[in-house]
């Protein structure tokens, strides 16, 4: 919408690109290619067979007209958590847009988790984020996303600037969950919408049932009420949260994922460490 | 002054009576049993009077009303004018997909199916060699019905966001609740906002169609699990 409206941009355009692929006795980072201010550290393995990459972002954070872009394709069987050590900061824009866009392509069998920390927009901030994964066959997911418009912690509201979110789930060609927000200094303070909140997200975890659903709703009941909730579509578990507080935000989907992890995924959550740090 | 110094296009008034019918609360399809989130917001103390009920409803007009159905209403009556049963299945994709709860999506479905129904016992041909797409969400046998009834795509539109606008006042009227004047009052109010969100929403390109209430789809899980239910949804 916005897009062809806007100054040319003249920031930063990064581009990176993973491919993971089933190694001997484990998943390998089997293609990286990167331009621009978006990388990845060395991949490890906490847990054996699963790859667990930490993406890097932007130091000093993104302004208007910057571009990231992310491609990760895992191959059948293969199986990622992909995690960041911080969060990434967008700051206050003179006009132009920032985007940020994702796109995930998961193979029959394999299974990938995406938790980043949160993307907090300073006030006057102009960002467009786009998320979209598209599973095919049996793959498995678990993802979230947290934005934080302004910075309740100080007490700094988003009093300007605008947000854009896409994000969009497919199996197989056929959309499992398509969400658009639009964020401007209106739509902030609707009650429908974001109702003068700061911070919303969403967690989603794929091959879920009515089991999962309870153990969702048992996480939930520790955030505080009207905070957070969970619905089932088809075998889709969803997970939001619209509040104040990115810790809160964090705690409930960490924790969720902490208790569907072995039922989902077939093993036990182990935090990656950089969550601790 | 006499009617025949007013001419209209052949078959305008009688489109006109037909999207009546069509948008009318006596339509069978169960409409008044749904408050998309609305019983729990009231009962959590969102919606609590008439400005606090304006501004949810602004809220949806603007983003979910303008964003999402206008736009795919728009797409399912050109695919249903020209007999695409492809694209009615893929925009009914789009549009549940895009209902952001289980509740949202049962919704949608039983509207569909309902209508649908309807239809077919209209004899409507296409309702039932095209039910499987059109029972995906109850934009496509409204749009079916429209295109066939040669009712205008703008008033199509302006008729659908009526028809929500309606379905949400008489909802709230029982539940904040609201007298039948206060109701009417709102209705009037928010009609004015519904052309320019009809506008709106007919612009937008294929990629950026589609909605987010982030707060209303929270109200919409909560209420799964609400004690007391007069709504479905």
């Amino acid at each position: 919408m916005a897009a062809s409206s806007e100054p040319v941009a003249s920031g930063w355009s990064a581009r990176l690109e993973l491919g993971f692929q089933v190694g001997p006795g484990r998943t390998v980072l089997a293609h990286r290619e990167r331009r621009g201010p978006l990388a990845v550290q060395r991949p490890f393995y906490p847990e054996g067979e699963v790859c667990h990459v930490y993406l890097l972002h932007p130091p000093g954070g993104v302004v208007g007209g910057d571009q990231l872009h992310t491609e990760v394709e895992l191959a059948p069987d293969s199986r990622a958590l992909l995690t960041a050590p911080g969060a990434t900061k967008f700051y206050r824009s003179a006009g132009a847009v920032a985007s940020q866009e994702q796109r995930f392509h998961v193979g029959d069998g394999a299974s990938l988790e995406w938790l980043p920390h949160e993307n907090i927009l300073f006030p006057g901030a102009r960002v467009r984020s786009q998320t979209r994964v598209e599973l095919q066959g049996n793959a498995r997911l678990a993802l979230w996303e947290i934005y934080c418009l302004g910075r309740p912690v100080i007490g700094e509201a988003f009093s300007e600037g605008s947000l854009q979110t896409g994000l969009q789930l497919w199996r197989d060609g056929r959309p499992l969950l398509l969400e658009r927000l639009r964020v401007d200094a209106q739509q902030r303070q609707r009650g429908s919408i974001l109702a003068g909140r700061a911070v919303t997200a969403t967690a989603l975890f794929s091959h879920a049932g009515e089991a999962e659903l309870a153990l969702a709703r048992d996480c939930i009941a520790e955030t505080g009420p009207g905070l957070a909730a969970a619905t089932l579509v088809d075998d889709l578990l969803l997970l939001r949260y619209l509040g104040d507080s990115t810790e809160k935000a964090r705690a409930l989907f960490t924790q969720t994922w902490a208790a569907l992890r072995p039922r989902l995924f077939g093993r036990p959550a182990v935090a990656p460490r950089i969550w601790s740090t | 002054m006499h009617i025949e110094r007013l001419p209209r296009p052949p078959g305008q008034p009688l489109a006109m009576l037909r999207l009546m019918q069509l948008v009318s609360p006596a339509l069978p399809i169960g409409g008044f049993t749904y408050s998309q989130g609305l019983e729990y917001a009231v009962e959590a103390g969102w919606v609590r009077d008439p400005e606090s009920l304006r501004d949810w409803l602004l809220g949806l007009l603007d983003d979910s009303v303008a964003g999402l159905d206008i736009p795919v209403l728009a797409r399912l009556y050109a695919a249903c004018a020209c007999g695409d049963c492809d694209a009615i299945r893929n925009w009914g994709d789009i549009l549940l997909a895009s209902r952001e709860t289980f509740e949202l999506r049962q919704e949608e479905r039983q509207r569909a199916r309902a209508l649908t129904r309807l239809l077919v016992d209209l004899d409507f041909v296409e309702a039932r060699r095209w039910r499987e797409g059109l029972e995906l969400c109850q934009a496509a046998p409204f749009a079916l019905a429209a295109s066939r009834w040669g009712v205008p795509l703008m008033d199509a539109c302006l008729g659908y966001a009526w028809s929500w606008l309606e379905n949400m006042v008489a909802a709230a009227i029982k539940l904040v609740p609201l007298g039948q004047t206060d109701g009417q009052r709102l209705e009037l109010v928010l009609a004015e906002a519904i052309p320019a969100a009809v506008t709106r929403g007919l612009r937008l390109e294929d990629d950026e169609l589609g909605g987010s209430a982030p707060a209303m789809a929270l109200a919409s899980s909560l209420h799964e699990t609400q004690y007391t239910r007069l709504f479905r949804s």
